[in-house]
């Protein structure tokens, strides 16, 4: 797995790319909770090359998004594939994380988002 | 087939690879390859992380028996025995992080059963009907 970050006019993007496991996901927390804890705006997390979440990854997910709350920093998730949505779902949720379907949506509405909304 | 590793995150990829070839191999789709792997993987995650503690350098076996019906996936490791009432699934309605890997588990596999009989350690037996092959619900 590899996690690599960049920004797009304020937006801090995380693209998270490969399998996240119990393994891999320390990584994906380190650079999402260093990102979220910096205060950006919005933050959002690229998943639409990563081909297999377990439960510490989706763990991770709502650990940046429970942190976003404390820092009053926008966030959400796009791209992603149809395994991952359905553990999302079936963890009910997929009702708490900001979901778009790519990139160019997400750019476009996160700034339009509650920042707060979730858990 | 029997496969054991050292409990290292890191090499828990290798479980997912042959149970997806396994599952490729008699037929299930992707979408329920991907399940299965993530079922099996969380049952040895859980072992990694609660039944060694995290400590590494430990093994855990997992077997993966091909029946005309279904798929059995025995895990087995040397740790502590696990309490079997504490093997529970998160409320549906429950919505926080973690408590995750077991729903999966008890979602993605059609049956699981703790084996408290077993020796030393403990034996987590989890079942897959295949294509096509489980029994109707009365």
């Amino acid at each position: 797995m590899t996690v690599q970050l960049r920004k797009i006019n304020g937006v801090s993007i995380i693209d998270c790319t490969g399998e996240v496991d119990l393994y891999s996901s320390t990584e994906l927390r380190e650079v999402l909770l260093k990102e979220v804890r910096s205060n950006p705006l919005s933050v959002l997390v690229n998943m639409s090359e990563v081909s297999y979440i377990d439960s510490s990854g989706i763990a991770t997910l709502v650990e940046g998004l429970q942190l976003s709350r404390q820092t009053k920093t926008r966030f959400g998730l796009f791209g992603l594939r149809s395994n991952a949505r359905s553990v999302l779902e079936l963890a009910r949720l997929n009702k708490v994380f900001h979901l778009f379907p790519n990139e160019q949506e997400a750019l476009e509405k996160i700034s339009s988002t509650e920042p707060f909304a979730g858990l | 087939m029997k496969i054991a590793i050292s409990s290292e995150p890191k090499l828990l990829h290798i479980l997912r690879g042959v149970i997806r070839w396994q599952a490729r191999e008699l037929g299930f789709s992707e979408a329920d390859t991907d399940c299965l792997a993530l079922a099996i993987d969380e049952a040895a995650s859980n072992v990694i992380r609660h039944t060694y503690g995290g400590r590494p350098g430990i093994m855990l076996s997992l077997e993966i028996a091909v029946y005309a019906d279904r798929l059995e996936f025995i895990l087995e490791d040397s740790g502590p025995k696990v309490k079997a009432e504490s093997i529970r699934p998160r409320s549906f309605d429950d919505v926080r992080p973690g408590g995750l890997g077991t729903l999966f588990i008890q979602t993605y596999t059609d049956t699981s059963c703790y084996d408290a009989s077993y020796g030393e350690g403990n034996r987590l037996k989890l079942v897959k009907f295949l294509p096509g092959k489980a029994p109707e619900r009365k």
